[in-house]
């Protein structure tokens, strides 16, 4: 098989010297993942280098680390297939968690969000003592299977530009693994899973960076807005966000209602307020992105079947 | 140094480990879980086809507990506790109604019951599964259904040195945190070792870089026997190059394994069980065909998968199609995967009972891959490792329990000092070994000359090199001296255990003189009943393996020829 030498720049970091930049020579073939390259470093060259890998088939997450800027698994990601022209790669610890050592960093935050969840499964007292059997169908095995693929890699919640900005959104991670028990009919506790999580699920931005680097599929974003579904099921206490959140699903609802179709400008000023808009609208003006407020849409043709059908869900 | 005082100390977060912890902890007792890794990070999540389960009105109508135990006792060439194989059998259909109520979402049939496939060596299917997932699958239920527990603390990232015992008492164990590299003295009463298997001491293995035999190794060095450890299991598909793990299930959902003529040549080695024989069978026959040149350049076989359709390919073996598109750059609907035999599981392990307990120390468990309760015997059947995992993991629990309740607390930890102290003299050491030349040498011998085919010559070889590599380590030396996860060190520890355990294997290998499951010597190709039904012990003398035996429990099957 036909190998090449390649070489791999490593951003190292001990207590002693902080941060600095290594480079290493190894030789690969079209198959080397990432985390055999590591391995070759660790046995061959430098045994200080410090990494976490475990299973390297991308099914324990231990391997999370970014590779040219971007979060991956290094045992998912093939040597080849990342290196630029000159056969350079580039590795780094993964952004948000404070770093402890060369490509460890320390992910207990990541955990902590995880346990808030209430993460397991609470069966009906029957099931528990064995008086009754679960039933589940495909369809609802398929959909709880979706989230639960969750391998803890901790990448989304490195990704997500929401968690840096607010300490109250719980993340993509422990959203799609919330998800997965309100999904689950033999769960006893949903009332109290969508109290829990329906505040955080609406700080989400939508951006998908999430759904982008989850190395499993999982889609937390998608189980974010499953879980915003559920908010007329929600008893919690009012906070801003969930007035707001309310806003917006009644301003989708009248705006399908009377144009068939969401208008973002319309949808905005009835979520957000005329102040909030104001204030965007200035960001706006100064980002030069102010002509998409005004984009003109054009009518839906047969509103009174939109209405019809409406009416109906009403 | 820091001291912490439970009732049980677990050591190892994968399905044994936290089933156990599960149960031990319901009961009101104190558990400390401690991993060199965070939990859901441990091979058991690496398990991919199955749970073999009879579960009474969800099996077929024809199969019964009894068939069950029948094919782990014939899979297991006849060296499986017969009275073992059953308890296995007899509780399976529990454990999964156990793992559904804490949440498992295994994949169901049309009316909402569980799902079941065939896997090898099975009269009737009956291996439930979640896609090709089920080790991660119940992974994550069994380790977050322990967090709910406020007397479970986990100790992640620590990795633990030796045993602490006073006489023949066990007393806990050390630990060092591998974040800040601190040593910890966790003591209690009872002990479980649940830290899995041992991989990585071979060139090619299916499993984690985790797998280093640590529970083997702190279990000699603590006067603990191993049981059988000349039975290594070699798994068919390890994909081409990468040896990563193509699952029995492919096998078992139709795929074929094909040579470089196109022949299906399963048949003429297994004429009724084709391609779904025990994997000891097929590993062979694969070796047979890759020597006498049917194999591919680079020395390789076809898993041929293309006839099942690409929606099922996905639904059922997504994992597969994944990991051959991914690390192989094969699309599996529509090329054949490469595939070779690698290292796959460790049948022997530390020498315990039907309840999970040794008795060569008090106060000390074993489960799990860890253990060798002689359920796998000679050769373990597909989609019963987790099924022992979370059977014997529940047992043993139990058996902690009981335990814990009669046995009063002993005061003292004179071998404290002494573990850190040689753990340290690593990081001291100015010169001498590195453990990554030891390490090299020990995965090419183990490979060459432990391997699939044995013979006499290349064992006492084997047996000569490793007992020299174990020589030379006592003067391993690391390069890192800092102290926040000092990897290196830690690999250190890692191959001073690898070291002690392929001496076990590589010694009970030599003595052995048959064939019987997945041992196979050329020089003697007979399974010999008269001499060799019996379990060997081996135990760390100091410069040599001291061997002795124990018999066979026998409750209803006799030997017969192992024919598929």
């Amino acid at each position: 098989m036909e190998e090449k030498e390649i070489t791999v720049n490593v951003k190292k970091y001990n207590e002693k010297d902080g941060v600095f930049w290594k480079s290493y020579r190894v030789k690969a073939d079209r198959y080397t993942q990432m985390t055999e390259v590591l391995r070759r470093i660790k046995t061959e060259q430098d045994p200080a280098l410090s990494y976490r890998a475990s299973c390297h088939m991308a099914v324990c997450g231990s391997c999370s680390m970014k590779i040219n800027g971007i979060p991956s698994l290094a045992c998912k990601t093939m040597a080849f297939k990342v290196m630029d022209e000159k056969g350079e790669i580039n590795l780094e610890s993964m952004d948000y968690y404070t770093e402890v050592r060369d490509l460890i960093p320390d992910v207990d935050t990541f955990y902590d969000r995880m346990y808030k969840v209430m993460p397991r499964l609470y069966a009906d007292e029957e099931v528990i003592e064995d008086k009754e059997e679960q039933r589940m169908l495909p369809e609802e095995q398929k959909e709880v299977w979706k989230f639960q693929g969750c391998i803890y890699c901790g990448l989304c919640v490195s990704a997500c530009p929401s968690v840096k900005e607010d300490e109250k959104f719980l993340g993509p991670a422990a959203h799609a693994k919330g998800y997965r028990y309100i999904a689950d009919d033999r769960d006893t506790k949903r009332e109290e899973r969508i109290d829990m999580l329906m505040d955080s699920a609406w700080r989400c931005t939508s951006c998908y960076m999430c759904y982008e680097v989850c190395p499993q599929d999982v889609q937390p974003v998608i189980a974010i807005k499953k879980t915003r579904s559920h908010l007329d099921d929600y008893r919690g206490p009012e906070t801003d966000v969930i007035t707001m959140a309310r806003k917006h699903d009644n301003a989708i609802l009248e705006l399908i209602n009377d144009t068939g179709k969401i208008k973002e400008s319309s949808l905005y000023l009835k979520t957000f307020g005329f102040g909030e808009a104001i204030k965007d609208s200035i960001n706006m003006l100064k980002s030069g992105k102010i002509k998409y407020a005004f984009t003109k849409d054009s009518d839906v043709k047969n509103i009174d079947e939109v209405k019809k059908i409406m009416g109906d869900k009403k | 140094m820091e001291k912490k005082e439970y009732d049980a100390v677990i050591l190892g977060g994968g399905l044994a480990g936290l089933m156990a912890a599960n149960i031990v902890a319901s009961a009101g007792f104190s558990v400390a879980v401690v991993s060199k890794v965070f939990p859901t990070r441990s091979h058991s999540a690496a398990a991919e086809g199955g749970i073999a389960a009879y579960i009474k009105g969800n099996s077929d109508p024809n199969d019964d507990p009894d068939f069950m135990s029948y094919d782990e006792v014939k899979g297991g060439d006849y060296l499986v506790d017969q009275d073992a194989a059953e308890l296995l059998s007899a509780k399976s259909g529990e454990i999964v109604h156990i793992l559904d109520a804490w949440g498992a979402p295994f994949n169901r049939q049309p009316d909402g019951r569980i799902a079941l496939r065939y896997f090898g060596g099975q009269t009737y299917p009956r291996t439930r599964f979640v896609a090709d997932k089920t080790g991660m699958a119940l992974l994550h239920t069994l380790f977050e259904h322990a967090t709910g527990f406020k007397n479970i603390d986990f100790y992640n990232e620590y990795y633990v040195l030796d045993i602490v015992k006073e006489g023949k008492d066990v007393n806990g164990l050390v630990a060092m945190e591998m974040k800040t590299m601190d040593p910890i003295y966790l003591k209690s009463r009872a002990l479980l070792i649940a830290a899995g298997g041992l991989g990585m001491l071979y060139k090619h293995t299916t499993n984690s870089y985790i797998n280093t035999g640590d529970g083997y190794g702190i279990a000699l060095r603590s006067g603990v026997a191993l049981k059988d450890p000349e039975f290594v299991q070699f798994h068919p598909t390890g994909l081409y190059p990468s040896d990563i793990l193509i699952s029995e299930a492919a096998r078992a959902e139709g795929a074929i394994l094909k040579n470089n003529k196109g022949e299906r040549f399963m048949a003429r080695y297994a004429p009724h069980k084709f391609d779904l024989a025990p994997r000891d069978i097929v590993s062979r026959s694969m070796t047979i065909e890759i020597r006498e040149g049917r194999g591919f350049e680079g020395g390789y076989l076809g898993l041929d998968l293309t006839h099942l359709g690409k929606e099922y390919i996905m639904e059922r073996l997504s994992l597969a199609y994944d990991a051959a598109k991914t690390f192989s750059g094969v699309d599996a609907t529509e090329e054949m995967i490469p595939v070779r035999p690698a290292q796959h599981y460790f049948m022997g392990g530390i020498d315990v009972d039907i309840t999970g307990s040794n008795h060569d120390l008090n106060g000390i468990f074993a489960a799990g891959e860890a253990a060798c309760v002689s359920v796998h015997g000679a050769n373990r059947l597909g989609s019963n490792s987790l099924l022992e995992t979370l059977v014997y993991g529940r047992e043993t629990g139990d058996s902690m329990v009981n335990f814990l309740k009669s046995h009063k607390n002993v005061e003292s930890n004179s071998n404290v000092d002494g573990i850190i102290n040689t753990a340290y003299s690593y990081i001291k050491r100015e010169s001498g070994e590195h453990f990554g030349t030891l390490l090299n040498e020990l995965r090419d011998i183990m490979w060459e000359n432990v391997g699939i085919f044995r013979d006499e010559k290349k064992l006492e070889e084997a047996v000569r090199k490793i007992s020299d590599l174990r020589k030379r380590s006592v003067n391993m030396y690391v390069t890192d001296k800092s102290s926040n996860y000092n990897t290196e060190v830690f690999n250190a520890f890692e191959t001073r255990n690898m070291l002690d355990v392929a001496f076990a294997i590589s010694s009970a290998a030599l003595n052995r003189k048959e064939t019987r499951g997945a041992h196979y010597r050329d020089d003697y190709p007979k399974r010999d009943d008269d001499n060799w039904m019996k379990h060997t012990l081996a135990y760390l003398g100091d410069s040599e393996i001291k061997m002795s035996y124990k018999p066979v429990n026998f409750t209803r099957w006799k030997p017969e020829p192992r024919v598929y």
